[in-house]
This record gives structure tokens, sequence and C-alpha cells, in this order.
């Protein structure tokens, strides 16, 4: 009896990841060459992109030949060596524009965090793969937390702002992809929402004094001192809590306990947070919040970078100036035009169509990472699938946000199209990893 | 496991169709700030890498009628250094020293600057305005120094100084807040010159030329990276006037050489309106607006100029001139016998009050009485007509109204009479009647206003708006404005009066106080006036109009002198010497 043949080949390799990718890194290719042309640094950037290419081709092929389930087997090995080298970073590394971030090497330097992103993906999925049993218990949470907080410590003492930007996103949608119950994933939440509120609040206190002739934005103002107004702020949760506590119970909601207590102390854990948050920050990212809230309020200062990329992307109209052509990059009205602000060169030079081309790319290549996780053979390769998408979501929504003014600025580098190696080879590295899982996936026949 | 992995596709599925949600609202976005808002950006765009050293274009010229240019332009420099190759502070110092020899400037200051262009790769502004005096200099200084750009702009320069100056006004810089609410929409630029007043305020936007420039291309810093592209400029529309060139010099002459100094003059033609010389004196320099950097280096002086138009501001009794309007009211109402004589003792008395004549003239009759003034016979007319009939002529004539030249602050006549005084509630005298006929009291008239009111004496009545723009033409040709005759009213005086009036004011000038005008081969018709001022000496009018025999009336003259004692010896010269200059070729 002849084999049953449906037509179906068993493929090893998704092409349209591997097509889409490489467009991506062509396009990006061309507006990095078109960015810094003419300048004194043209030629060494480029040298170093063109490694960094080999480097990711290179890693792309490791990757997607290795079976990807090794890295679920060895992530406490894994873990050990990221958190090693991320030691190591605070150490020997160098620092570049503040940012003890870097290991030089004799032809270029490596910024270990951006691999360690990846990294961290892995070892999340593959813990989680492990509990999943108890995915809904309190404990995972807390281990997931007690997994994640020494790198982001370690990340913030290089420190690396835009790392967990884009880092604790990602792991929230992981989170919930993997099904963490929805309760725990709203007070991680809401931890995070108090701690970045209460910064946001005191930098548009600074903006608006005017505001403070309200008695309570003055109090509110007044808590980041630790005077008496912080302590009348946390009895006053307290007493909250307690109060709300002891209604619940008069009017016989036999809500639990230990909910009520989370729920003030999340208030609280992250009230102190974002005190932490707002003395740690640096003076250019208040200005970036700042030209957030109000863009016309430092058009020479801040929010020139956000009305000159505008201008940028919408001088490019449908077409573009054609590359090597744009003025507002080229002259350097757009700022940090190879790396987080690249977008603004490609609508300049490519136009409409040439944003258009960059999101349906992207939007294509979200969408086989998608198609792959469905077929993935186990939980750990649907849940790197899982990490890889929110990670590539996440820089999607920072970067096209930003330049068309629905986010304020986050100095974010677009993968696959900005400069910058190590983002490049982790981009890759991430993607042969989803090809890996597609090559292992379950057959149809 | 594969039940559990199907409810957690549904997770991904959710966070994909964000995804989507997502590039869709960025998709929108983008279409609209690249493809609606892509006119605005790109110009964000393009004004943001050019920077522009205008060349400031000619304003349009004014000629008179006589083809003579009145108001036209001279140039200026402005020079520029626009920085290429690093220099070391010593050459710039002796570049700066070699600069400022040449135009006058303080030797720090242009170092300031060239180092400013140094270090900051921006073009700079190293003088302005400059006279074309050292023209040479600057050539020299451009070879010299390849860095050096020499922009040639234009300003405003008037050949004759002082002539017509209330008429043509003056430019100055824009008031900032005047900038930021109007002009800047229609591409002024801060530094950019108006009209303050007169013509030039008037017709700004015919006046004003295009800008031209020279196109630097500069990065975010402000560095020079090239010159794109050099525009020239085009000149605004030329403003042709119906003025009389030579009549206006003499009548500014003649004023400046009058008793006083002081007074207006206004010539014009009867028979449309049309205005052949309006002067006040004193008149200021235009110049003194408008004068280069090097040769005032203070700045502009504007303290002492006298911008008060006595032609159309100044109101004054129009004194014995009032006199022909007593007469026409009186003889188109048949209320005198012309030979019929009264007997002038030097004065008349009404009640316990005294109305003086200015000097005794015995027997009068209605020609001797306009002849020498006199006085007595008009007292003795108004107290027979009454004043309302003197008012219903002043109504006639449109004396309470202005003439509606189109010039700033044209102040109304002032007039009186027993309606008027009525109306207010208040009460006529029989005095007021004396002091009526004889245009004192209350009465007060501009030169411009009794220019008219002669004019339409001359005509039988018509009552023209008296205008001085002939038209604008454009560079290419093209009339972009024309004036046309506009006639605001007719006091219709019979022809049998005009024939009586004009044989009388001929006789005033033939045979009486207007002997200052007499001329062999001219018709002339004039009347003095005698305007008592209580604050110092009188003033004085000299009205005529005149024309060849048997032809009609061609020309109005109307001089006034402030403080010019009396109307025949202050006024009178004056207006010989326009009608003269007038008459020259003719007879």
């Amino acid at each position: 009896m002849k084999p049953l043949n449906l037509g179906i080949k068993r493929t090893t390799l998704d092409i349209t990841l591997l097509a889409v990718f490489v467009s991506l890194v062509l396009i990006g290719t061309m507006a990095i060459m078109s960015a810094v042309s003419g300048t004194s640094f043209a030629e060494q950037i480029l040298r170093t992109h063109f490694v960094a290419i080999i480097l990711a081709v290179v890693v792309f092929i490791l990757s997607w030949s290795l079976n990807y389930q090794v890295f679920s087997d060895q992530w406490k090995v894994l873990y050990g060596i990221m958190i090693l080298t991320l030691i190591a970073v605070l150490i020997i590394g160098v620092s570049d524009r503040g940012s003890r971030s870097w290991f030089r090497l004799p032809f270029f330097s490596i910024q270990p965090s951006e691999l360690c992103r990846v990294g961290l993906i892995m070892v999340m999925a593959s813990f989680l793969h492990f509990n999943y049993r108890r995915i809904a218990d309190p404990q995972v949470i807390i281990k997931v937390c007690a997994l994640i907080l020494p790198m982001f410590a370690l990340v913030m003492m290089q420190p690396d702002f835009s790392w967990v930007v884009i880092t604790f996103p990602t792991i929230f949608a992981m989170l919930y992809a993997s099904g963490v119950n929805m309760f725990y994933l709203i007070i991680i939440c809401g931890y995070a929402g108090i701690s970045g509120l209460f910064p946001i609040m005191w930098t548009l206190f600074d903006l608006k004094p005017d505001l403070l002739d309200y008695r309570v934005f003055s109090f509110l103002d007044g808590l980041s001192n630790f005077g008496w107004n912080t302590f009348i702020f946390c009895g006053a949760a307290i007493v909250l809590g307690y109060l709300v506590w002891y209604s619940l119970r008069q009017l016989r909601i036999m809500a639990p306990t230990f909910y009520v207590l989370l729920a003030v102390t999340v208030l609280l854990a992250g009230f102190f947070s974002g005190v932490f948050i707002d003395k740690q920050i640096k003076n250019y990212q208040r200005k970036r919040v700042e030209a957030f809230l109000e863009p016309t309020s430092d058009p020479k200062g801040a929010g020139y970078n956000v009305i000159q990329s505008k201008i940028a992307i919408g001088s490019g109209g449908f077409v573009g100036k054609g590359l090597f052509s744009g003025t507002q990059a080229r002259l350097g009205f757009v700022p940090e035009r190879h790396t987080d602000f690249i977008l603004a060169v490609v609508g300049e030079e490519m136009g409409f169509m040439g944003m258009l081309a960059v999101l349906l790319l992207y939007l294509i290549m979200l969408y086989r990472v998608y198609s792959v996780a469905l077929v993935s053979s186990d939980m750990f390769g649907f849940l790197v699938c899982c990490g890889v998408f929110s990670m590539f979501l996440v820089y999607l929504v920072v970067n096209f946000g930003m330049i068309v003014g629905l986010l304020p600025v986050a100095g974010i580098p677009l993968p696959l199209i900005s400069y910058g190696g190590s983002n490049l080879v982790s981009s890759v590295w991430a993607l042969g990893l989803v090809e890996s899982i597609y090559a292992r996936r379950i057959t149809v026949v | 496991m594969s039940l559990e992995k199907k409810y957690l596709f549904g997770k991904l599925k959710f966070l994909w169709v964000l995804a989507v949600i997502f590039s869709f609202v960025v998709f929108v976005r983008l279409f609209h700030i690249q493809i609606i808002n892509h006119k605005h950006y790109l110009e964000e765009a393009e004004s943001n890498r050019t920077h522009v050293i205008y060349k400031v274009a000619p304003r349009g010229r004014i000629f008179t009628e006589d083809n003579v240019i009145i108001a036209s332009n001279g140039p200026t420099f402005s020079l520029y250094y626009l920085p290429n190759a690093r220099k070391n502070i010593k050459y710039l110092n002796e570049l700066a020293e070699d600069i400022s020899k040449k135009i006058n400037k303080n030797k720090d200051e242009i170092f300031a600057s060239l180092k400013k262009a140094n270090d900051t790769k921006r073009a700079v502004l190293l003088g302005d305005n400059l006279s074309p005096k050292s023209i040479y200099t600057y050539a020299e200084l451009k070879d010299a120094i390849p860095n050096i750009e020499f922009i040639e702009n234009t300003k405003r320069f008037y050949p004759f100084d002082n002539m017509a100056s209330h008429l043509i006004g003056f430019i100055g810089v824009i008031d900032k807040k005047d900038w930021q609410d109007q002009y800047i929409k229609s591409n002024y630029r801060y530094d950019n010159k108006i009209g303050q007043s007169g013509i030039e305020k008037r017709f700004e936007k015919y006046l004003k030329g295009r800008d031209g420039g020279v196109f630097l291309e500069i990065d975010s810093k402000g560095r020079v990276k090239n010159i794109m592209q050099s525009r020239s400029w085009r000149p605004g529309a030329d403003v042709h006037l119906t003025l009389n060139h030579k009549l206006q010099q003499v009548a500014e002459e003649g004023l400046k050489k009058s008793i006083s100094g002081l007074g207006a003059v206004v010539v014009m033609n009867p028979q449309n309106g049309k205005i052949l010389a309006i002067a006040s004196a004193p008149s200021y320099d235009l110049n003194k607006f408008v004068s280069y950097y090097d040769e005032n280096p203070s700045g502009y002086v504007n303290t002492g100029i006298m911008e008060y138009n006595l032609a159309v501001k100044g109101l004054y009794p129009p004194a014995s001139v009032f006199k022909i309007l007593v007469s026409i009211a009186a003889l188109e109402n048949n209320i005198i016998n012309k030979e019929d004589e009264v007997l002038c003792k030097g004065s008349l008395w009404l009640g316990n009050r005294e109305f003086g004549c200015w000097k005794t003239h015995g027997k009068t009759n209605f020609w001797d009485a306009l002849k020498h003034s006199c006085d007595v016979y008009f007292y003795t007319l108004a107290q027979k007509m009454g004043a309302f009939l003197i008012e219903k002529y002043q109504n006639k004539f449109h004396l309470s109204e202005p003439t509606y030249i189109d010039m700033e602050g044209e102040k109304a006549s002032y007039t009186f009479g027993p309606k008027e005084r009525f109306d207010r509630k208040g009460y006529w005298y029989a005095g007021d009647n004396l002091n009526m006929c004889i245009g004192q009291g209350e009465l007060l008239i501009t030169p411009i206003k009794m220019a008219q009111f002669i004019s339409a004496v001359a005509n039988g009545g018509k009552l023209w708006k008296p205008y001085y723009v002939d038209k604008i033409v454009s560079q290419n040709g093209k009339t972009l404005f024309a004036e046309k005759e506009k006639l605001l009213g007719d006091a219709k005086i019979k022809p049998e009066t005009k024939q009586i009036m004009d044989k009388a004011l001929k006789n005033v000038v033939d045979a009486g106080t207007g002997w200052a005008v007499n001329m062999r081969g001219v018709d002339v018709m004039g009347k003095t006036g005698t305007a008592q001022n209580p604050h110092g000496e009188d003033h004085g009018w000299f009205v005529a109009y005149a024309n060849l025999p048997d032809e009609e009336p061609e020309i109005v003259v109307v001089v006034f002198v402030q403080h010019g004692k009396s109307g025949s010896s202050g006024a009178g010269p004056v207006a010989r010497k326009i009608l003269n200059e007038y008459f020259k070729d003719r007879v």
C-alpha cells in the first residue's frame, strides 16, 4: 500500500518568517546607511552593523538547528549565567551615556542586558512550563517575582530604564498568556501603576504650580518629603483598609482578609517605590515625561525630539523624499536618528509607503510567531513564542506610539531596523528559537 | 494538554488582536500626519533648514503729474560673514580691525560677531544699512575676504527732502504687536519698514515689493551647509499723483518765505477736485526717517518732527473770505441792490456794542464793499437778510462737513448759525448776526475746505471731493488703482449771480485788497481775509481762482498764513507766485 500523499511537505524552516525579518533588516540597513552618511562616525557604525549582521546569521543558524528544549532543561544554568553576566557588567563593563551596560571587546561592544532579555523569556517559559499545574496558585507568582527581581535590580543598577520598559510588559504578557490568575496580574499592574503614577503626578505639579492652590494637591505634593503628610497618608491607608475590611464584615460579605491586606500593601509599596523612582529618575527622563504631558512647553528642549520627528515623517509624504535626501534627519534636526528615531528616517525618506511596509512586515512577523505558537509541540515552545511575540509587540507599540505622538519618548530602538548590534543579534536569536520550535512542531500527518 | 493549550490559545489570540488594533490606530495617525498634513510638515521642514538673508525690495516710487519722482529708493548694503573653515583668533582680530575701519563700527563688536560665526558656524550680520558712499571699500573687502557676503538692499529715498512731507507721510519699523497681530500673515518680517502715515501708509499694499534673498541651507545647529539659491526682488507699484511738482515747490517755498513761515497752501482744479499742490508749513525732512547707519549710528532721529498737517487739520475763522458766501446768499435772493450805498463811519453801533470796520470807507456800494472788504456794509446787509439765510447757504455749500479727502485726521469745519444754536438750546443774539457775516465768531474752517468752497464758487456750485492720486501702476504696466472724480453736492449758483460775483471778485484783484495777484492776460478773481487772533498776530487768508479770458476757471489757490498779519500782505505774495508759475508759459 502506498503511503498516503496529501501534498503536505514537512518543512523545517518557516520561509515567510525568515523573508519578513530579512526584509526588515534590509530596510533597516538602508535607513541606517542614509542616517549616518556624511557624519564622521559613519564608517565605524556601518562596519559594526555588518559585523552584527554576520554574527546574527551565525546565531540564527545555531539557534534554529539546536533543539530549543535544551534551554528548558538547562534553565537554571541559563539563569545563573545571566545573573553572573549582569553582575560582571557592573564590575568590568564600560559606561556609555551614563549607563554601565557594555562589555568592550576588541572589535565591538556587547550589551549583555539585550541578550538577557531573550534568556529571561526562556527562563520564564521554562519555569511556567514546569509549574503549569499550579499556575493559579499565588506561590507561583511570588516565585516568578523572586526570579525576575534580581535581574531587574541588576539592570536598574546600570541603570537602564528602557530595558525595564520593554521587559516588564513582555513578562507580564507572558504571565497573562500562560493563564495566571487575573487577580494577581491586577495586583502587579496596580503596583506598577501606583509606583509610576506618583512620579508622574509630582512632575505634573512641577509643570503646573498653580494646581498646588488646591489643598488636596498640595497635600499630595508634600508626600515625597517624608514629613507629616507621609505619615498621615500611610496611617490613612491602613485605617481605610481596616474600615473597608470591617464594613465588609458587617455587611456579611465574606471577602478574604488576605485581599484587603494585599490591597493596602500594594498601595503602600507602590507609593514607596514611586518615591524611590522619583528620586532615582534622571533629569532628562523627567524632561521626557514633561514633554509628553505638554509638548509645547519646551519646543527647543525635550519636546524638540517629538516635534522634529513628526515634522520629519510628515514632510516625507506618500513616497518620501528618497534615500539620502531627507533634510530633517541629515541636517541633524532628528536626534538619535540611526537608533531610537530610525522610524523618522524611514518616514521621511521612504514616506507613508515605507512606514506602512515596516508596520505590515512587523504584523506579518507577529502573525507568523503566533502561528508557530499554535503548532508548537510542547508548552515550553508555546510560552517561548508568547514571550517573543510580546517582546516584539511591546517594541512595536513603544516605537510607533512614540513616533506618532501617542506615547512619551522612551529612547528605545526598533529591533531589526535600528542600529544596535546586541539588539539585532538578540532579536535574531529569538526568531531563530521560533524557527527551531517550528522545525520541531506537531506534524499534521 | 491540548485542551488546556486551546484555552491559552485564546489569550495569545487576544494579544494578536491587540496588535492589529494598535496597528490600525498607527495607520490612521500616519495617514493623518503623512498624507493629510503633509504640506504643513513639508513647509516646516523647509523653514527648518533654510536661513534667508533677505534683500529688501524697493518700494514703489511716487511720481508727480509732470513725472518728477518725489519718492524713490536708494541702495543700502549689509555685510554678512559666512564661515567655512575655522580661522584662528589672530586672523579674526585683524579682520575685525579691517572691517571696523570701513564700516565705522566698534571693533570689539565686530570681533565678537566674527568669533561667534567662527565658533558656531552660523552666518552673522556684521553691518546693516550701510551707505553706498563707500561701495568700493566693500567691494575691496569682498575681494580680500571670500567669506564676506555683500547684500544689496534698498531703502526709501526722497530726492526733495521736505517736499509734500505731510502728504507722503513717512515709513518706520512695524510695531511689534501689530506685526504679530496682522503683518506676519502678509509676509512681513519683524524688521520690515512700513508706511506709518500719509500715502506710504494708505497704499502700503501697493508700494510694498517682494523681497529677494539668498537662501542658505543650515543644519540643526544653524551651521551653514551651502548656498541654495538667490532670488531677486520685485519692486512695488508706482504711485502717480495729481500734484504738479513746480507748483508744489513754489507753494512750499512761498510759505517758507512768508512773514511767519507757517501756514498752508491748497491749489486745486475747480472743475474736478484734482489737487495740484498741497503744502503745510512747517514740514519735515522725510529722509531723516531712513538715514544710513554709518552716517547716523545713534539711530533714527524722529524728535522735533512736525507732523501736524495744517492744510487738513488747521481750523481757523475764514474772516472776510466768508463775505463771498454772504454775497452769494444775498444776490440769489435779490436782497441787495448792488448800487445802493451804505455809509461806513468806521464802525457800527448795535445797542451799546460797537462793531468795528478795519477802516473808514465812507459811502460804499456792493462792489466797493467787496473790493475794500468793508465790514459795515455787510453788517447792514446781515441785519437786512437775517442769519437764517446765511446758515442755509452754509449748509448748501456743505460747510460743516469735511471734504472727505483721503488724508488722515481731516477735521470737519465748525459752523454755527441760529438754527444750530437753537438745536443746542442756546440763544441767538443780534450781535451774532454781525459776527457771522464777516466770518468771525465760532465759524472755523480748514484750508482744504476753503479750497473746495472756492472751487464751488468758481464752477457754479459744484462741490468736488479733492483727490491727489491719479493712478497706481505696477511694474509690468498694469493699473492697479485709479482715482475717480467724485461730486459730493451742488449748491447751484445761478449764472447771473456767478457773473456778478466774478466781476466783483475780479474787481478785488484789479483795484482792491487783492492787488497782489493782479496779472496781465489772466482773469484772476480773489478775496483776502484777515482772521482776528486774540492770542497773537492775525492770520491771513488769500483765496483766488483764475482763468484765461473767456475760458472756465481752471485753478483755485488758497493760501493761509498763520500770523500773517493780513490777507493781502501776508498770504497774497504766495498766491501770486503760484499763479505766476501756473500761467507762466501761457501768456
